[in-house]
């Protein structure tokens, strides 16, 4: 009797199960089928969106904010906002490039630059933050101006140009196809050894593994390095931007995923009351915090005014946002303490391929912000909407 | 006795995967205070929800009969129109506004134009708040400027100006002072006499006893028994029906071989932090020795948080005095120093300031010791820390499906092990727990309970911050009695009894008198 019910209810759940698997993985990954779904649509729309070439600029285009948004996601994480940089891109490009028509050597200039314009002003926001505990909006939307105008005072108004070559590389070469076969062919042999080394010790300790889990990071990975595979060796390599992106990308993830510090953000950004009680220096946390997301943004100028052979005031106006989109796009909570470097990443592409396909398509700029606003409120409704039935 | 006034019968509620109410039988009278005693999540809060319309019509079964008629409330406003009103724990003012407003919020007396009448509004509430003899605030009086126990007050005038025929208290007297809880009696007295029907869901025993007409337990979201006129039962028999056995011993006490002093703290004090002049702890020296558990007791508001929090280092600028750990003098300047000395500190305030709440019990545990899980470079060994993680839930007992899942799915007693353990793993050689047991329920006390006789046990210094006398007397070897700011007593397990702890607390009795 109990066999025969047995057999009539198990085909039922087995599917309703699938369906439930289905369905956690799409709510988990929402911003990567979103993605996907970009992907196929302008593939299918305009021919030249799916070739080596045209990918191989969106990817570059996309690493400029990619990188600020990196530094942003810290920043919400721990229930902040950093307005000013957009500014900072400007005003760091104007900084290297003025210090090299100086007479500077390059790589000093450029260290400079990030010290100065990155960390010197990213210490002051957050000294401003932690010290007197002035919301962020307040103190780098003061910053924003600041930035800005002393751009434009540094510049007297106009442009500089960049004379030095081995400037210009830094945003404009590429990493020959040969070599970045063989780095993307490490990179997924690297992702493997780690997966395989994640599992070991998980069975050393007894814990549980999650093969669902494995199964489709290893889908991804496979399909996403396949994909650059094809990119980088079809065009003209890997643009060194994106190089440098992935690599700053990389450590974030890592860092937040595996480090004290990682930890620490997601606990400030859950409750900050009881961080300081727990143990967590708040104060130098904030610090550093913003000295890192302007510290990116000084180094995000220094790639555009290399990829532009010159600089000009205005460089970055609006990037705050697009960043800030990014983040939210990616997943993270505007109320802190919840988030992803890698959903921020594909938060970037996602409007990176927004820009590239409507451009392709011939729609006008002034609707394609329409549509990109359109997209961000739909990105936090789905937040809301997907909190909403966890309650 | 009066007339049935409200019925509940076979109320049914599901959660995803839980049977929150479990055929829930009950009535209440009018003129009467009917007590809703239960472990948490034995599912009170839940039956409230249900009748007050939280939880609507259809979204559980059985029926609802007020005055014999079936009810079935859609949402809080139908509720409310058929009389019944909720005072909740958190209270829901808005602080800016005056009495008067909070009040008739959602009905101002207005005039055609819709301008307010403001000299009525006034009037009105005076009336309602001379009915229930309330001299104690005016209505013009902002609800900021109010304590907590007056804001209930408003919420109770709020409530009966709309003629509420059922009323119903959740845990009204977690936040009040002895005072405030005898005006809040008094008050309630006078309901009775007015014919209203209460319900009051509470864990104070002694106040049931001094309030209530007749009780009914819930467990695991079932009536227990039948109602009960509180003359005919003994807190032993209530007990044992909310927790389904006989605890003989609710407080484990165990005694140590007392060692040297380990904490000792001289001349501390710590400023009010916005009235300047003003002093929350005022020239408190005390120590805590190896092998006993101190007890500190007192009123709210007496500095007993403050005294603990300035010692473990969480206001820098408004604290000062000499803190010796083992003999060296410390000097922490932020909870991380203190940490670092070993000194931990298990706060009042567990959602506020304990948890981060949405986040992983595995966060929630290990935040306070990532050193012991990572390597110099600050990278955590994953597998090592869910290995820890693993023996504290097995260690302390800890009911839950998993590491991963938020902290907040955990009930209050679950979430209070998890800190325990979050600051046993710091190795702490002082423990300072502030009402460690406050909102938990019966069982789990006493598993805190034997927790500190263990953590005594295994050489560490336990400090206990109570409100609960008979939980402070039960489980502390030595007592200080904080009145005021200062310590106004020290009492040795023997000579503490619960009126001279209440003499000393009150500032009736005085240090050398």
């Amino acid at each position: 009797m109990s066999n025969e019910v047995k057999s009539a209810t198990a085909p039922g759940v087995l599917q309703n199960e699938n369906i439930q698997m289905a369905l956690k993985f799409l709510k988990e990954n929402g911003t990567l089928v979103a993605l996907l779904i970009l992907v196929i649509f302008f593939s299918f729309a305009d021919e030249a969106f799916f070739t080596a070439r045209n990918l191989t600029n969106l990817a570059r285009q996309t690493t400029i904010v990619g990188i600020i948004a990196v530094g942003m996601t810290l920043v919400i994480l721990i229930n902040g906002i950093d307005l000013s940089v957009g500014s900072i891109v400007g005003l760091s490009a104007i900084t290297v490039t003025l210090l090299m028509q100086a007479g500077v050597n390059i790589w000093l200039a450029v260290l400079l630059t990030i010290l100065l314009t990155g960390v010197v002003i990213g210490l002051w926001n957050g000294f401003w933050v932690a010290h007197y505990n002035i919301p962020p909006f307040i103190i780098t939307l003061g910053m924003m101006t600041i930035a800005r105008g002393l751009a434009l005072t540094l510049s007297g108004g106009g442009s500089v140009p960049v004379t030095n070559p081995t400037f210009s590389k830094i945003g404009g070469n590429f990493i020959p196809p040969g070599i970045s076969s063989v780095i993307i062919i490490a990179a997924l042999a690297l992702f493997f050894f780690a997966l395989f080394r994640g599992i070991q010790q998980k069975k050393k300790y007894e814990i549980e593994v999650n093969k669902q889990e494995i199964i489709s990071s290893s889908v991804i990975a496979v399909l996403g390095l396949g994909l650059s595979l094809y990119v980088f060796t079809a065009y003209r390599g890997i643009p060194y931007p994106v190089a440098i992106f992935v690599v700053i990308a990389f450590i974030g993830i890592f860092v937040l995923e595996n480090t004290k510090f990682g930890r620490r953000v997601y606990a400030m950004g859950g409750n900050e009351e009881a961080a300081r009680l727990s143990g967590i220096n708040v104060y130098r946390m904030k610090l550093s915090i913003y000295a890192v997301i302007t510290a990116l943004s000084a180094l995000a100028g220094i790639l555009l005014a290399s990829r532009l052979n010159g600089a000009s005031p205005n460089l970055g106006t609006m990037f705050e946002l697009d960043a800030i989109s990014a983040v939210i796009i990616g997943g993270t909570s505007f109320a802190g303490g919840i988030g992803t470097i890698s959903g921020t990443v594909i938060g970037a592409f996602i409007i990176g391929i927004l820009n590239n396909g409507m451009s392709l398509l011939g729609v006008p700029t002034f609707y394609q912000l329409m549509i990109k606003g359109f997209i961000i409120i739909a990105a936090v409704w789905f937040d809301v909407l997907s909190k909403k039935k966890k309650a | 006795m009066g007339e049935v006034i409200l019925e509940m019968k076979n109320i049914i509620k599901d959660f995803p995967g839980v049977r929150a109410l479990d055929e829930v039988n009950f009535e209440a009278r009018s003129g009467e205070l009917l007590a809703l005693v239960g472990e948490n999540g034995a599912g009170k809060s839940t039956l409230m929800k249900v009748l007050s319309g939280v939880w609507p019509y259809p979204t559980y079964e059985g029926d609802i009969h007020i005055r014999g008629e079936l009810k079935q409330f859609r949402n809080t406003k139908d509720a409310e129109a058929s009389r019944v009103a909720i005072i909740y724990q958190e209270l829901n003012l808005i602080p800016e506004l005056t009495v008067a407003e909070n009040i008739f919020l959602d009905r101002q007396f207005t005039n055609a134009f819709g301008v307010v009448n403001w000299s009525k509004l006034y009037s009105e509430t005076q009336k309602l708040l001379d009915e229930l003899n309330i001299t104690d605030f005016k209505p013009t009086d902002k609800v900021i400027e109010l304590t907590v126990g007056k804001q209930q007050m408003v919420e109770i005038a709020k409530a009966l100006s709309k003629n509420a025929e059922i009323l119903v208290f959740d845990e009204p007297t977690s936040a009040l002072t002895d005072k405030e809880v005898e005006a809040l009696f008094e008050i309630i007295r006078k309901l009775k006499q007015q014919g209203v029907c209460m319900s009051y869901i509470s864990h104070k025993m002694e106040e049931l006893q001094q309030i209530a007409d007749r009780m009914i337990v819930l467990r695991d979201g079932k009536t227990i028994g039948e109602v009960t006129p509180m003359s005919e039962i003994t807190l032993d028999q209530i007990i044992s029906r909310m927790v389904g056995r006989d605890i003989k011993d609710m407080f484990p006490k165990k005694e140590f071989q007392q060692g040297e002093k380990v904490l000792e703290v001289k001349h501390f004090e710590v400023d009010h932090p916005v009235l300047a002049g003003e002093k929350q702890v005022k020239d408190a020296s005390f120590y805590a020795a190896k092998g006993e558990i101190l007890g500190i007791a007192g009123l709210m508001g007496s500095g007993r948080t403050e005294l603990v929090t300035g010692i473990f280092g969480a206001f820098p600028k408004d604290a000062r005095g000499e803190v010796y750990l083992e003999g060296k003098k410390l000097d922490s300047k932020s909870p991380q120093e203190a940490i670092h000395h070993g000194i931990g500190l298990v706060t009042e305030d567990r959602k506020a300031m304990g948890l981060v709440l949405g986040q992983s019990i595995l966060q929630n545990m290990t935040i306070s010791s990532l050193e012991t899980v990572a390597n110099r470079w600050g990278v955590i060994n994953k597998a090592q820390e869910r290995q820890i993680a693993d023996g504290y839930v097995e260690q302390l007992n800890i009911k839950t499906p998993g590491l991963s899942v938020a902290i907040d799915t955990l009930s209050g007693g679950n979430q209070q092990k998890v800190i325990v353990a979050k600051w046993l793993n710091t190795m702490p050689k002082v423990l300072i727990l502030d009402e460690p047991t406050r909102g938990i329920d019966v069982g789990a006390k006493v598993e805190i309970y034997n927790l500190l006789n263990k953590l005594v046990e295994d050489g560490v210094t336990v400090i206990m911050i109570s409100s609960e006398l008979p939980e402070v007397m039960g489980m502390s070897d030595r007592i200080l009695v904080m009145c005021e700011g200062e310590i106004a007593a020290e009492l040795t397990r023997e000579e503490a009894t619960k009126e001279l702890i209440m003499e000393y607390a009150t500032g009736s009795k005085r240090k050398g008198v």
